[in-house]
């Protein structure tokens, strides 16, 4: 594949990332301090994220299995996937977690299980995106080509 | 979308930078294109400072701005980190709130700016902010995910620069230089407010060598203000040893027993001739510098002004706010100088001589502090003195008319005050310094007719803000002679010198000093007084504690009228507690602030919110009782440090009650300067430094 295609073929995937939701411009923020002094700044930062995440989902997922579940903890858990994922810019994973937190404030054990739920799924799907992403990068760098800037019209 | 990548600044901006030639010389060089500014700061490349390892090359501010990033996401850690290094920060990342403060302290001066995230699980981030303001007294910004009013709110009042809220952008780090650069130059123009420039230009111009590179200081020229002010700043200011704004100086501490030899100097060779060049040679001190003595001499000129310079102001001149002190004050140097010079041992007697032939008028004996207080106010009426001064008079009048009797005995303990205050009929808002309205009527409660019209008088003609201000800061009744230097003819005693006694236990000695008798308008005696606060000033007494460092005011004397009715013994007795304390006026300057009254004992129970008017009343409740404030205050000034400086400002105009003035509590109260640290420091300087 050509770089110009392999570009094209990037663009066509991220697109769409953004559109929906899954994405947001902190992500081309990212992208943006990428350069050549740091060229593998995004995916480094990017799997810094996973592994915090995990870390935090797990932690969740342990805190509301107890029998007495301490709300504080749930709720400074969140809070930190909440600071983690915005400053990705996981937009959806964010916006689960302003949920999460409210659910937590008011102690709804049910409702922050199901919200438990649905961050661990959004987590999932962009992880998968920026995986994918991430490789479509590495593909056009390597074969000569820059990553082509987001460009969307207002 | 599109990021641009290039620096914001103009060039005329990087000028503006330039001059804080302190911040500037620490920036590594850039590759930038401003010419401009590689013009500007090229010169200044050569001026580091060896000893500061941390300074880089020349600087391209903000370019090189040291920027310590606390938080304990990793993957926001980087992103900033990233971010700070796109901005040509130099950047220290750190996951532990404990870790970082363990860096700021090893490297101190090391650091322009601190980002910390707000949670954190090892320390709370508001904790890291005081810590820092505390401690290394650097601009501190918040970060978190959390926007809403009262989390951002709660940041401010911790004393936050400036609060981001995540995800944040690269824009919003480029600007974060601004909160460094408003810091200082904040901080420099406290100084300014509380004296001419002249002497600080001259000492600057003269001597800063050491500090400033030519072609930084011709850098500076091009904005003025900031490198006077910061010279001075160092200079004058005795904060936390390590500044990384300023280069290093050697602070000077103004110890009592420094001050008294600079009094002395200063009184030999005659306020008005005192140059600092002479004085430095009287004063024979070895490691101190004409700069030293010039910055202190501009200091004390300036206390001396306000000590009796209101009488000289307009009503309209006097208002709460800081700089009107400055306005109000007079030139009467000598006699003040003389006065303070003496204070230390001069018995009441003495001093009320002194006062007398400073002020040309006869000493009289210690009158009723009741007479005196007439007197005062109606030396302040005549003067339309400032309100403040008034006020100050007013107090204590009001009290008690018996107040002479246990004028003395009463002087304050912090429950006596309490108590005092208690008896002040109305003394919130009566007392004339507290509202300045409506005091007069309630001061009057003594009967004392002429005390009413007095302060009838006074209180039209003050501001009520300062009165109230002042009526808030001395808890103690502090009364400042303050002012009126034509009230000789109107027989007002002099302010009883409210001289906190050095034995915190002591607050009657205060008085004692205070009750010196003198007909000598107020300020004259203000200026005994103050002196002698400071001697005693240090902080054991309880009292003293109460006026907390945040009252710098407090330098001002605290003219304390004590009615005649003073056993003369007590006030001799606690003349001579007053006299071992050194003159120092950052001891004389117990005016009691806002905040640190919280903190300490508060006998008065004020609060650190207390309004003005409570705190006004307080003092005069005191004064009804005889009570001294004195110790409180004396305590405070000597600790005081320079933002007590300010304070002490107000004070003045009240008349003693130093109040300070509605901006200060709030800078105070915000906690993030550590106000604490000025005091311990004894800094004389302080009171003098705004």
């Amino acid at each position: 594949m050509e770089v110009d295609q392999m570009q094209r073929q990037y663009l066509d995937y991220t697109k769409p990332l953004f559109l929906e939701g899954f994405l947001d411009g902190q992500f081309l923020q990212l992208q943006q301090l990428q350069d050549e002094n740091n060229p593998d700044f995004v995916a480094e930062v990017v799997s810094l994220f996973f592994e915090d995440s995990e870390r935090l989902l797990n932690d969740l997922t342990f805190s509301l299995e107890q029998k007495s579940i301490d709300f504080k903890k749930i709720d400074a858990h969140v809070h930190q996937l909440k600071g983690s994922s915005s400053s990705i810019g996981a937009q959806r994973v964010k916006n689960c977690c302003i949920a999460f937190r409210n659910f937590c404030e008011e102690q709804n054990i049910d409702a922050c299980l199901s919200c438990l739920q649905q961050v661990k799924q959004e987590y999932c799907h962009v992880k998968n995106k920026l995986e994918t992403l991430i490789r479509l990068e590495q593909q056009i760098v390597a074969a000569g080509g820059s990553i082509p800037t987001m460009e969307f019209s207002f | 979308m599109c990021f641009p990548s290039k620096f914001p600044f103009a060039p005329v901006s990087i000028i503006l930078l330039c001059s804080l030639s302190h911040i500037v010389r620490r920036f590594s060089a850039s590759e930038l294109s401003l010419n401009e500014v590689v013009a500007l700061v090229a010169p200044m490349a050569p001026s580091r400072s060896g000893s500061d390892a941390c300074r880089g090359g020349t600087p391209e501010f903000p370019a090189g701005l040291r920027v310590l990033v606390v938080d304990d996401d990793a993957t926001t850690l980087r992103i900033i980190e990233q971010m700070s290094i796109r901005c040509r920060y130099r950047v220290t990342t750190c996951t532990e709130a404990t870790v970082a403060l363990n860096l700021l302290r090893e490297r101190k001066g090391c650091f322009d700016v601190v980002l910390s995230d707000v949670h954190m699980p090892d320390m709370d981030g508001y904790k890291l902010l005081e810590h820092v303001g505390l401690e290394m007294d650097l601009p501190v910004i918040m970060m978190s995910g959390d926007s809403t009013t009262s989390a951002v709110m709660k940041g401010i009042r911790h004393g936050a620069c400036d609060y981001l809220i995540k995800p944040v952008r690269e824009e919003e780090l480029r600007n974060i230089w601004q909160h460094v650069v408003r810091k200082i130059w904040n901080e420099n123009k406290e100084h300014d407010n509380s004296g001419s420039m002249e002497d600080s230009d001259w000492n600057k111009r003269g001597n800063d060598d050491t500090e400033y590179t030519s072609s930084v200081a011709d850098a500076a020229e091009v904005v003025k203000g900031p490198k006077k002010r910061s010279s001075l700043k160092e200079e004058d200011i005795e904060l936390e040893s390590d500044d990384p704004a300023t280069s290093k100086k050697p602070r000077v501490v103004w110890s009592v027993e420094l001050h008294q030899q600079f009094v002395s100097a200063v009184n030999q060779l005659g306020l008005d001739k005192a140059v600092p060049k002479r004085i430095l040679e009287l004063m024979n001190v070895p490691g101190l510098t004409r700069e030293n003595v010039a910055s202190h001499l501009q200091k004390f000129r300036l206390y001396l002004k306000r000590l009796s310079g209101v009488a000289q102001q307009q009503n309209g001149m006097l208002n709460a706010v800081p700089g009107t002190i400055e306005s109000k004050l007079s030139a009467t140097g000598r006699f003040d100088i003389q006065a303070l010079a003496a204070a230390g041992h001069v018995p009441p007697e003495t001093l009320a001589a002194l006062h007398a032939e400073l002020l040309g008028c006869p000493a009289s004996n210690i009158m009723s502090t009741m007479d005196q207080a007439t007197l005062l106010q109606a030396s302040i009426g005549l003067k339309h003195s400032h309100a403040e001064h008034a006020v100050a008079y007013g107090q204590p009048l009001v009290k008690r008319p018996n107040i002479g009797t246990d004028f003395l005995p009463s002087v304050l303990t912090a429950n006596d005050v309490s108590s005092g205050y208690g008896a002040w009929p109305s003394s919130n808002n009566t007392m004339g310094s507290v509202r300045p309205n409506n005091s007069v009527e309630r001061v009057g409660t003594q009967n004392n007719n002429i005390l009413m019209d007095i302060l009838d008088h006074q209180q039209r003609q003050q501001p009520q803000q300062k009165q109230q201000q002042h009526h808030q800061q001395q808890q103690q009744l502090r009364q400042q002679p303050l002012i009126p230097d034509q009230s000789c003819s109107i027989n007002v005693q002099p302010s009883c010198l409210v001289v906190p006694s050095q034995s915190s236990d002591t607050p009657q000695a205060v008085n004692s000093s205070a009750s010196v008798n003198q007909n000598c308008s107020f300020g004259r005696n203000s200026i005994i007084d103050y002196s002698l606060l400071s001697q005693k000033s240090n902080n054991s007494v309880s009292a003293s504690q109460f006026p907390s460092r945040d009252t710098k005011a407090q330098g001002v004397l605290y003219g304390y009228t004590t009615p005649s009715t003073c056993s003369m013994s007590s006030i001799n007795g606690n003349f001579q507690h007053l006299q071992n304390s050194t003159l120092t006026f950052g001891a004389a300057r117990p005016f009691p602030s806002p905040l640190p009254m919280s903190d300490r004992q508060d006998p008065y129970g004020f609060k650190s919110g207390d309004s003005f008017d409570q705190v006004c009343l307080r003092n005069i409740g005191f004064i009804g009782k005889g009570i001294c404030i004195p110790n409180r205050f004396v305590q405070n000034e000597i600790d005081s440090s320079v933002s007590d400086f300010s304070q002490m400002k107000v004070h003045v105009d009240s008349s003693g009650n130093t109040l300070k003035e509605e901006p200060n509590f709030i800078n105070m109260q915000k906690g993030s300067r550590p106000m604490v640290e000025r005091y311990q420091s004894c800094d004389h300087s302080s009171v003098f430094t705004e």
